[in-house]
């Protein structure tokens, strides 16, 4: 058997035992773990990079390794090294767990790579078992252990409730069709799709992807789990694991071919609701990664709008879209991580003064919370514009105004952290945030990106294109 | 079209970068150099912006200084900038009031950096809507010139800032909401795949029922930003909360950018909707001319006078645009010219007065004029140009546009122009109350307008006195545009 497609998986398990080793040493050294981290995360990036143009199938044909696939390793090979980069004070976790903190973002990757390549409808589902399990782990392991385990407890249960349906829709898509590779559900569901129970079981099966996206009403854990989790941990739930999450529902819609009405119509009610409940929750939250907890779920509907319209130039915008989600996001984060140094939960009215205190990591916020908010010229518009325009062009006028009304309730919940920020003065003078000259190039760097990729979108908008074309 | 030999349009948008660059990158400290820098720039804008008004060829007509680069070739956008009569006068205007607007500001002392980054910003993307012939850039540049005032009103303004700040952002944007699935949809139903308004203008490209429908939601949209009552609201509480540079360029230019982008988008693109709509803008505009002139009548802040004359004079645009003919466009066009200039003038003379007596409500001032003779001066000739007083722009605007309105649509002209009558007495009202009768002791100490600020207010006076002295200089312009696009009508 041909090993080379699987090379990024291999040195992503590689890099997780490297940290079960450094777990069993007996004395704790964060600097060493932070740095192992990084070098290997980086190396990481440049391995899914080099391996971006590989193609075939192996292990039975149970893993597809295509551009597809790739792009979204690139993209979670990046979120992972990212992450990685706002770990420098990991004062949200116990230092004794350092080592097993990095295992489990390491294990976590690796999964979502074998869920973005999974063929056959088990491989997707232990890989999405073993990212979810990880996450589980990544959220109790705060070091405030109330809140951590109330989280994680949290996720466990909704989690486990949703595999078990999902394994449900699972068995009745197998004794509706008898299939179980996605290659052949490729070829057998388009024409099978009158059938009620096709329809129920693909839905009941979309549910666990749905749950990692967040989409209502699969949406209860987040707030909860965002707050309760680690700041990184949270950081890495809403950029990676969205974008795998993103990645393989397209993979599961794109085998319905054309797509059938009634999954067309269920995808749209989700989409409009989790949109307005998303962004309607948002609006009063006090806890900035609670807000963004809700802002994701208001994202998931957005998705959703591209993924329902089951055309390849529809997969291609979501492409695009997740690529924006996860720049967009993480700089959120990445401002959330900086400002809150004690590794607690950062408040809104935390961030009153911040454009004194670093007025760059203020710019980063106001960049980043405009392009979640869809604001031209950044990458977030572009994204939504995308997705619109797909929408559009099979014909979804109402849905797209919904959206936009959507995007109006947004954007005062998103003007209200910019007034935080920029506006109000702290009741007690605090010091300037001291950032070392790392995290100064990487906010520098993320605002480009945002604002160039929103100026100039044509290679990413081809690259998400190509990836789409390979699904069919 | 006649390329561009040399890109002067893009050379507009390139110094505001330019001067955006440099301000981000001067320390915070050094305020005078940043307002140097600041006065440089929009400098070279509004002498580009004079060149092209000057040199654009008049007996050719038509789209010139063009400039045409593919952008994402896949979905056929493509950076399209051109001059054409309808947005020259818009470029000048623009100019003009960027130059003034930071002079206008030259005493401020507070955040003068972001101060004078975010007004770049925005300005930058006001002369990129009036340039650009690409449905998605006119999005983007109508976008990005509205989120920097968030920050420009609640950081800078005065009375109920946030309030404002708040209230004027997401109605615009709410107006976005709008005008983006009417982008889209008009772009998905032509099967050209292109954003270009030069070719989906052609007649044909949509069907009779798309125009109305795409219409409909442009007019709404932009005519939120354009203060079309009942969705103005947001105008009089943005102004009068916003600082003063803010104002004048937002009731100078910004709300133009509203009306314009009804011409240049909505009218061009569906004019079959256009007609079948004009009742209903015609209803619209006369209520938002009587209606800002009475409400106008009962205000008792100097900005809030202005917010609604702003409402009633922009109403007359709206009359000119809906009443389908050579002469409500012309007029309608001189009137987004004129009104531009004369309320930067208001604006900015109301800031030199409030800068001093850190008061706008009328009943507290008084007799000032003897105090500060220039700078009440300013202010007089503004309420005057509001007035619609001949040999000042705006009376040829509102002429062009009554008459039009008069054999189009009789009983709306004549309420119209009864109202300008109210409009006439509650200026009259206010500049006797602020600058007449018994002087005000406190304010006996306050020096005049000294030669260096009073520059930016007598740019803005001789402009409203030129071309009302000269008004065929717009005019000739806007008709190589107009008679053109009428012509073409189907």
């Amino acid at each position: 058997m041909n090993w080379t497609p699987f090379y990024p998986e291999l040195y992503y398990f590689a890099g997780g035992m490297v940290f079960l080793g450094l777990s069993m040493a007996r004395q704790s050294n964060p600097r060493r773990d932070y740095f192992a981290a990084m070098f290997l995360a980086a190396l990481g990036v440049l391995v899914c990079l080099l391996n971006v143009n590989q193609e075939g199938f192996i292990f039975f044909k149970t893993y597809r390794v295509d551009l597809f696939s790739q792009v979204f390793k690139v993209m979670l090979s990046l979120g992972l090294f990212l992450i990685i980069c706002i770990c420098s004070e990991l004062k949200g976790i116990a230092e004794r767990h350092h080592p097993e903190f990095y295992l489990l973002l390491f294990v976590c990757t690796l999964a979502m790579m074998l869920l973005v390549s999974g063929a056959h409808i088990l491989t997707i589902y232990v890989a999405l078992e073993l990212s979810s399990y990880s996450l589980y782990v990544l959220v109790a392991l705060r070091k405030d252990e109330r809140s951590g385990l109330e989280a994680g407890l949290k996720y466990f249960l909704v989690g486990i409730l949703v595999s078990a349906v999902m394994l449900f829709g699972v068995a009745l898509l197998y004794s509706a069709t008898r299939v179980t590779y996605v290659t052949e559900m490729v070829r057998v569901l388009p024409g099978a799709l009158d059938s009620p129970l096709v329809v129920i079981g693909l839905l009941l099966t979309l549910c666990g992807f749905f749950f990692k996206l967040a989409v209502f009403p699969f949406h209860f854990w987040a707030p909860d789990v965002y707050q309760g989790a680690a700041n990184q941990v949270t950081a890495y739930i809403a950029t990676a694991s969205k974008v795998a999450a993103i990645a393989i529902l397209i993979r599961m819609t794109a085998v319905t071919g054309d797509g059938s009405i009634y999954l067309a119509h269920v995808l749209v009610i989700l989409s409009i609701v989790s949109m307005t409940v998303g962004n309607l929750a948002a609006i009063v939250q006090k806890d900035l990664k609670r807000l963004l907890a809700f802002s994701t779920v208001a994202h998931a509907g957005y998705v959703l709008i591209g993924i329902q319209c089951m055309s390849t130039f529809g997969y291609a915008t979501v492409i695009f879209y997740a690529m924006a989600l996860l720049v967009m996001k993480f700089t959120a984060f990445l401002v959330v991580v900086k400002v809150a140094d004690d590794g607690r939960n950062l408040q809104m009215s935390q961030l009153a003064g911040l454009h004194r205190r670093s007025p760059l990591l203020a710019m980063a916020l106001m960049v980043s919370v405009f392009s979640l908010a869809g604001i031209p010229p950044t990458i977030g518009f572009t994204g939504k514009f995308l997705v619109f325009a797909a929408a559009m062009q099979k014909g979804y006028f109402t849905l797209v105004l919904i959206a936009m009304i959507n995007v109006v309730i947004s954007l005062y919940y998103y003007l209200l952290i910019l007034k935080a920020a920029y506006l109000e003065e702290p009741a007690e003078e605090r010091p300037p945030l001291s950032l070392s000259p790392q995290i100064k190039i990487l906010a520098g760097l993320l605002v480009c990106i945002m604002v160039v990729a929103g100026i100039f979108p044509t290679y990413l908008i081809e690259l998400a294109s190509a990836a789409a074309a390979v699904l069919n | 079209m006649e390329y561009a030999d040399f890109p002067y349009l893009t050379a507009i948008l390139l110094s505001c970068i330019l001067g955006l660059l440099i301000i981000i990158f001067t320390p915070e400290d050094r305020t005078s150099q940043i307002k140097w820098v600041s006065a440089v720039f929009s400098g070279i804008t509004l002498l580009l912006s004079v060149y092209l008004f000057v040199a654009y060829d008049k007996t050719l007509g038509g789209l010139q200084f063009v400039e045409k680069v593919p952008w994402v070739e896949s979905l056929g956008i493509t950076y399209f900038n051109a001059a054409d009569g309808f947005n020259l006068p818009m470029l000048l205007l623009t100019g003009i009031v960027f130059f003034t607007g930071v002079l206008t500001m030259w005493e401020l002392e507070n955040r003068v950096k972001e101060f004078y980054a975010f007004y770049f910003v925005m300005v930058l993307a006001v002369f990129g809507l009036f340039m650009s012939l690409d449905l998605f850039f006119i999005f983007i540049w109508y976008d990005v010139s509205l989120f920097p005032m968030y920050l420009l009103i609640a950081v800078w303004g005065t009375t109920r800032k946030e309030y404002g700040a708040m209230k004027l952002t997401l109605y615009l944007l709410a107006g976005s909401a709008l005008v983006l699935p009417a982008i889209i949809f008009l772009f998905a139903n032509s099967g050209l795949n292109t954003f270009d308004i030069t070719l989906l203008m052609k007649p044909g490209t949509f069907t009779p029922y798309q125009q109305k429908f795409a219409f409909i939601l442009f007019y709404i949209g932009f005519g939120i930003l354009a203060g079309v009552w009942p969705f103005h609201t947001w105008s009089p509480v943005g102004h009068v909360a916003a600082p003063h540079a803010v104002s004048m360029v937002h009731a100078g230019t910004l709300m133009k950018i509203g009306a314009f982008a009804i011409l240049r988008v909505g009218i061009f693109l569906c004019p079959e909707g256009w007609q079948h709509w004009a009742p209903l803008m015609a209803v619209l505009a006369t209520i938002g001319i009587v209606y800002g002139a009475f409400v106008g009548l009962s205000q008792k802040d100097l900005k809030y006078v202005i917010g609604y004359s702003s409402v009633s004079h922009m109403g007359i645009v709206g009359l000119g645009l809906s009443t389908v003919s050579v002469d409500g466009l012309n007029g309608a066009v001189f009137q987004m010219f004129a009104h531009g200039i004369m309320t930067a003038l208001f604006f900015s003379a109301v800031g030199y007065i409030y800068d001093r007596t850190h008061t706008k409500v009328i009943a507290e001032l008084g007799g000032l004029s003897p105090i500060m003779p220039v700078a009440s001066s300013f202010f007089i000739v503004a309420a005057m140009a509001s007035m619609g007083i001949p040999c000042l722009a705006s009376f040829w605007g509102e002429l062009m546009v009554f008459i039009a309105a008069f054999k189009t649509y009789p009983v709306g002209g004549a309420l119209a122009v009864s109202a300008l009558v109210v409009s006439a007495l509650f200026m009259l009202r206010v500049v006797q109350r602020t600058f007449f009768g018994p002087r005000n002791e406190k304010f006996v100490h306050l020096t005049d307008v000294t030669f260096g600020l009073g520059i930016p207010r007598m740019i803005l006076l001789a402009t409203l006195l030129l071309f009302g002295l000269f008004p065929a200089l717009i005019f000739d312009m806007i008709e190589t545009a107009s008679i053109p696009f009428f012509n073409g009508l189907p």
